[in-house]
Formats: C-alpha cells, sequence, structure tokens
C-alpha cells in the first residue's frame, strides 16, 4: 500500500471516528432532552398551553322583605402597568423618554387621583407589574380600553356593593376582599352566600383565552345562594334616619331601635347609632359603637347588652300576674323607699313616694319600690328567675351573626344575694341586649307567646327554596295574664302621654337606667312597648345612649319621642286601621 | 408474415399462467388505467396537498369558530357587567334615601304627625294578612 493510500485511509478513519463522536454527543444530548427532561419538560410545555383556571361563583345577592336589593355585586377594572415590559419595549433610549411621558399624561388624563410624580415612580419601580389604580369607573375603563396604550393592561374584580348605602349596614355587615363576608348577614351566612367555585381545564391561545377547538374540561361554578331578609326597607330608613336625629339632638353618645313583628317574630327593622357605609367599611376601623366599648362594624341591637332600667318592671309585673299572685288593682303603701330584712333599701327616683299605689299605679310612676315589693315579697326567687328564663334573657337568640347573651346572677349563682333579686325586679343587676327585651314585649303583646326571632325570610340556593315560618317558643304567661299586663301598660301610657298619639292605643314602659360606678346623669334611656294595643302588631325599643341636658336623660323625654314617631310610621305605612277615636 | 424476431420469440417464451398474470398485472397496475411511477408520485403529491388543503381549511374553519366564541364571551361578558351595573343603579334609585333626598329636590316634605288627622271607622275590623294563622307553641 503506498504512502497516498494510506493517508487517505487514515484521513476516513478520522472522518469515521469524528462523526462517530458526533453521533454520540447528539445521541447523549438527545437522551439528556428526552429521557431525564421529559417529565420536567412535558409539564412546561403542558402548563404554556393549557391552562388550570378558577372559575369564581358569584355571591348570592341580599334582599329586603318587599323585594329591593340591599347587597349585590358589580365588576370592576383595576389597572396595571408593566414597568419591565417597557423598557424592552423601547430599547432607544433617545425616544423613550418622550414616549414614557406621553403615556403617562394619557393615564393620568384618564385617571386623575393618580399623580404623573406616582406614575412615574411606578414605570421605575423595575417590577413585573405595578397596580395604579383601581377600583376605577366604568367609563374610565371604557376609556381606557379605547385607548389601547401600550404595557397597560386592565384586571377585572368582582366587587360586593350596597345600593343604598349605610342602610341597614349594621345588619348586613360587608365583604371584606381575600377574606369573605365579616359581621352581620355577610358574616353569618358567608358559606351559603359565597357558593362553590369551578375549575376549567382547557388548552388556550397566546392570550390565554380557551380554545374551542383543544381538550377542555371543567366544573361548573355554583353560586351562591340568594337571601331574604325581613327587614323592610321603607320602615329602616325611617327608623334608622329618625334615631340618627334623635341621637343628634339628645347630644347622646348612640342609640338604638328595633322593631319586631309580634305575630311572626320577624324582625321588621333594627338601627343602630353610630352606624357606617359598607361601601366604604376601611374608613371606618377607628369608630366605635355601643358606648365606644365595642367595634361600628357590630350590629348593636344584638351585641350591644345593656342595664335595661324600669323596662323590666314589666316581666316581674308579668311573673306576678301569670302565677295570680297580684291584681293589677291590688295596692300597697308606697313612702318612696322600702327596706328587706335581706337586702339593701330600693327607693323610687329622687325618694318620691306615692302613697296607696295600685300595681298598674307601679308602672305608672314606674316605681322601683312597687317593683321590688312584688319580686322578693310576693314572688320570691323561685318564682321570678323562671320566668326571665322563659322571657329569653341571658340567652342567645340565634337571628344571624354575632351576638351576646347578656347576664345576671339567678339564686342559683354562687355570689348571688336577696339585693339582686330586688334590683332585677326595677331592671338593675341585668344585662339584655335590646332585641331581648323587645322580644319581651313581643311576647306580652302575642298574648304570653314568645316568637322565635329571625331576620332571614327564604334562602334561595339555586332554585332551592327555603322559607322561614314563623315560629313559637314557647308559651311565657298566660293569655289572661298578657291581657292584664297590655291594660296595664296601656293606662301606664296614657297616664304619662309621653308616647301617645291620635288614633292608636299604645302599650309602653319607659326606662331609665343607671351604671354603677358612674354618674347617675349617665343614663340609659330607653322605651318599650307595642301598638296597637288592642290588636298588636308591632313591638318596638328605642333606646339613647347617655343623653345629656337636665331632664332629657330619662327615658320618657329623650327615647319616648323617637319611639312615638316610630309607632305612628308604622301605622301609617301598614295601613293599620286606628283602634282609638 | 413474420419476422425472424418474432419467430424466436414465440418459440422460445413459455407463455405465464393466466391466474398468475392477473395476479402480476394487479399488483403493478392497481387502477383500471395505466400508470407509471412519475404519473403516480405527482398524483400522490397532489392528493397529499389536496388533504393538506382540507386539513388547513378545517382548522381554519375551527380557528375562525373559535375566534368567534371568544368574540361571544367577551361580549357576553360586557353584557353581564352591565347588566349588574344597570341593577346596582336600579337598587340605588329604589333605595328610601334616593327617593327621599329626589321628594326633597322636588319641594315636597315629610307629613308633620301633628297635623295629620286620623279617621275612625266604627265597627272596622284590621284587614286579615296572610301570615295571621294560628301558631301554638
Amino acid at each position: 500500500m503506498n504512502t497516498e493510500l494510506r493517508r487517505a485511509r487514515h484521513r476516513q478513519m478520522f472522518i469515521f471516528l469524528f462523526v462517530c463522536l458526533a453521533m454520540l454527543g447528539l445521541l447523549v444530548r438527545l437522551y439528556y432532552w428526552q429521557v431525564v427532561r421529559a417529565q420536567d419538560l412535558t409539564q412546561q410545555a403542558t402548563a404554556e398551553h393549557i391552562q388550570n383556571q378558577i372559575v369564581n361563583a358569584p355571591r348570592g345577592i341580599i334582599f329586603d322583605a318587599t323585594g329591593h336589593i340591599l347587597a349585590t355585586n358589580v365588576v370592576r377594572d383595576d389597572v396595571y402597568i408593566e414597568p419591565i415590559q417597557f423598557v424592552v419595549d423601547h430599547p432607544d433610549t433617545d425616544h423613550s423618554p418622550s414616549e414614557l411621558q406621553d403615556l403617562v399624561r394619557t393615564l393620568h388624563q384618564v385617571l386623575p387621583a393618580v399623580s404623573q410624580d406616582q406614575l412615574m415612580k411606578a414605570f421605575a419601580s423595575g417590577k413585573t407589574t405595578v397596580r395604579i389604580a383601581g377600583p376605577i369607573e366604568p367609563a374610565q375603563s371604557q376609556q381606557l380600553r379605547s385607548l389601547h396604550l401600550p404595557d397597560t393592561f386592565l384586571e377585572p374584580r368582582t366587587l360586593r356593593v350596597y345600593p343604598a348605602g349605610n342602610l341597614a349596614a349594621q345588619t348586613l355587615g360587608y365583604v371584606q376582599d381575600g377574606v369573605g363576608g365579616l359581621y352581620g348577614i355577610e358574616g353569618a351566612y358567608d358559606k351559603l352566600l359565597t357558593g362553590k367555585p369551578g375549575n376549567l381545564t382547557a388548552e388556550t391561545d397566546l392570550n390565554g383565552n380557551p380554545l374551542t377547538v383543544g381538550a377542555s374540561s371543567g366544573q361548573a361554578a355554583t353560586r351562591g345562594a340568594n337571601l331574604t331578609l325581613t327587614i323592610d326597607s321603607t320602615m329602616q330608613q325611617i327608623v334608622q334616619s329618625a334615631l340618627a336625629d334623635r341621637v343628634k339632638a339628645s347630644n347622646a353618645q348612640g342609640g338604638t331601635a328595633v322593631v319586631v313583628d309580634v305575630q311572626s317574630g320577624a324582625i321588621v327593622a333594627m338601627a343602630g347609632a353610630p352606624t357606617f357605609d359598607p361601601n366604604h367599611y376601611a374608613s371606618y376601623y377607628k369608630t366605635m359603637g355601643c358606648l365606644d366599648s365595642e367595634s361600628v362594624y357590630l350590629n348593636p341591637v344584638l351585641n350591644c347588652a345593656y342595664v335595661p332600667g324600669s323596662t323590666l318592671k314589666s316581666v316581674t309585673m308579668a311573673a306576678a300576674l301569670d302565677q295570680g299572685l297580684i291584681t293589677p288593682d291590688l295596692s300597697f303603701d308606697d313612702p318612696g323607699y322600702i327596706s328587706f330584712n335581706d337586702a339593701v333599701t330600693v327607693t323610687n327616683w329622687a325618694d318620691k313616694g306615692y302613697g296607696k299605689e295600685t300595681m298598674t299605679g307601679v308602672l305608672e310612676h314606674s316605681a322601683n319600690v312597687g317593683a321590688a315589693y312584688v319580686a322578693h315579697d310576693i314572688l320570691k326567687a323561685d318564682r321570678y328567675y323562671p320566668y326571665l328564663q322563659n322571657f329569653g334573657f341571658g340567652q342567645l337568640t340565634n337571628v344571624g351573626g354575632p351576638e351576646e347573651q347578656g347576664t345576671y346572677r339567678t339564686n342559683k349563682s354562687a355570689d348571688w344575694t336577696p339585693s339582686d333579686l330586688t334590683r332585677q325586679a326595677f331592671g338593675q343587676s341585668i344585662t339584655a341586649t335590646p332585641l331581648q327585651v323587645a322580644m319581651a314585649y313581643a311576647a306580652i303583646a302575642n298574648g304570653g307567646v314568645m316568637m322565635r326571632p329571625y331576620l332571614v325570610s327564604a334562602i334561595d340556593n339555586n332554585g332551592q327554596v327555603t322559607q322561614t315560618r314563623p315560629q313559637a317558643l314557647r308559651c311565657v304567661i298566660s293569655d289572661t295574664a298578657a291581657l292584664q299586663l297590655n291594660h296595664m301598660l296601656v293606662d301606664a301610657a296614657n297616664f304619662n302621654q309621653q308616647a301617645t298619639f291620635s288614633g292608636y292605643s299604645v302599650a309602653v314602659k319607659t326606662g331609665t337606667a343607671t351604671t354603677q360606678g358612674i354618674s347617675d346623669e349617665q343614663t340609659e334611656a330607653s322605651m318599650a312597648g307595642f301598638l296597637p294595643a288592642s290588636h298588636p302588631r308591632f313591638a318596638i325599643l328605642v333606646k339613647i345612649d347617655r343623653p345629656q341636658g337636665g331632664d332629657n336623660i330619662f327615658g320618657g323625654v329623650a327615647a319616648a319621642p323617637l319611639w312615638r314617631y316610630i309607632g305612628q310610621q308604622l301605622m301609617w305605612h301598614y295601613g293599620v286601621a286606628p283602634d282609638q277615636p | 408474415m413474420y419476422s425472424l424476431k418474432d419467430r424466436l420469440d414465440t418459440s422460445t417464451v413459455t407463455p405465464t399462467k393466466p391466474i398468475l398474470a392477473a395476479k402480476r398485472r394487479r399488483q403493478l397496475h392497481p387502477f383500471f388505467f395505466r400508470m407509471g411511477p412519475v404519473a403516480l408520485c405527482i398524483t400522490s403529491v397532489l392528493l397529499i396537498a389536496l388533504m393538506a388543503v382540507f386539513y388547513l381549511s378545517q382548522c381554519g374553519q375551527a380557528l375562525a369558530a373559535n375566534q368567534q366564541v371568544q368574540k361571544i364571551r367577551e361580549q357576553q361578558s360586557t353584557l353581564r357587567r352591565q347588566n349588574q351595573d344597570l341593577i346596582d343603579m336600579v337598587a340605588q334609585e329604589q333605595s328610601p334615601a334616593y327617593v327621599a333626598a329626589q321628594a326633597s329636590k322636588l319641594g315636597l316634605v315629610p307629613a308633620d304627625p301633628k297635623t295629620v288627622q286620623v279617621l275612625v271607622v266604627p265597627r272596622l275590623q284590621p284587614p286579615r294578612r296572610d301570615n295571621d294563622q294560628q301558631i301554638l307553641p
């Protein structure tokens, strides 16, 4: 073999080996991509063109008793910019500042609330995306969409809105973005209102829109249940605005009002002052209600337990009348004070004595002595406390949302003394929520039958409707005792003439409670009762916290005008036939 | 008259069996007409091209339909949003506070309870309500 041929063969061998090595390298690389990294790359590729989206379920709507919407949903946009993308899109450093200026100016024109400085800072942040505004108004969204601004996009977001503003705000609560329903009905029925989110897995295009031609699977979202409340918007507005006016006129710290349908237990209106606007709930986080002791977001009708004062004398009388221990005409001597062997002396307001006084007179004069006498000397503890319990004091009403149950000592409590009994007889040494007091009066009005209070009258869970039917809890006192007490309360109302108005008979009792440890001038003035007394339809309780100025601290002065106004409006609004000439 | 070549062919070539000949003919000429390899190639390419055109046409139609669906979805979303906005607006305008404000703007004032006269019709019973029913504890 000559040299030339040998060289040629060597070259061939070298090329052959080189090609073999290259092939081997390619095979190794191929093995790496196709076998070693296969799973990872497949996942990445799948994630690139197959998206799993969560489909949010629309939150249920809340209606009032007349079908008006109290809470609904709207979609609003947040505005985002892409600072990094802007730099990528504008590599030409000579022109980019002027383009940035133009973009910022245009954005500022559409969104005047965002200053040009803020926008410049946002573009200089070096972040992938920055939220610059939101939620924005529909007109602004439309304007931005039509402008087709570069490196700017809109992200829709569902918002909970309350079209009537602060109407029944403390009853409704609010929805916090990303958290859910808080307080009130929104909090108590959050699970039902939220519904069940669905999902959609589908091949998508470059913009992330699901492709119809590709494979897709998913589960539809189940929308939240719609709730219908027993609240009547018109009455709620009347009660709420009248309460706010009364609180202002009395220079009071706050107030509460509640209206209950005595025959069904449905809550027609309940309001607190101060209140808040659930559309802008964050602005009220420092505002306090219930004598500056609780957040304004809590419903004071359910959460602000107070000392009911003389309004509880009706309960004492009810217990004694039901057991046949007294009659409305039973009289005793009231010198203005009463002493007991085992309890502290009880006096009337300003130590005023009324001489020979009937049980009806005790309610007319709101005499503490008479109430203490009935509880301590006639009823005694064993026959008194079961009635407090049956009237619902110290128990939750479970109408929905957070609530207090109120407290009082009984003869079974370790630290109980007979003085507790004598004081509880006229509404001291006990705390109760405004709803508990209103329900006690509703039971008296309803012939002694205590109805279960309720706020949600119907739940429409995607066509499956659950109606709340009025439910009698128990018979607290006899029909006869209830009627006797009804007449006594009408006499008390007619005697004092604080809550009466033409055409309708009313049965009311005032309450002026003081708190131990603070001045007697700092009262909780209240009035509870029902109307029309001959055919009771509604029980009303109003309470003014710490009214100021002279006689204005008493229930008959601070609370009575509001009670009368609400009573009149109720009769006119529902067209109740007058029962008095 | 026959040429020498013809005579030689007839004398030397053994005639094939008729069935085998037909088989071979079918293998070589699958169609009713005779087709050479070039024609077969061109026809195949044309057929493949035709199929590709059909496939692309179908894909195009599907994509157009997809775009239409996307557009309809966007439209649905916009209409749903507008519907929600209208519901909200109606609810706002039906709210008692709004009605009261509008009434005040029109010069209406709330009735003064002191000036309202209540007429009492003798022996008039309150109308029975639907939920007035006997409820026992």
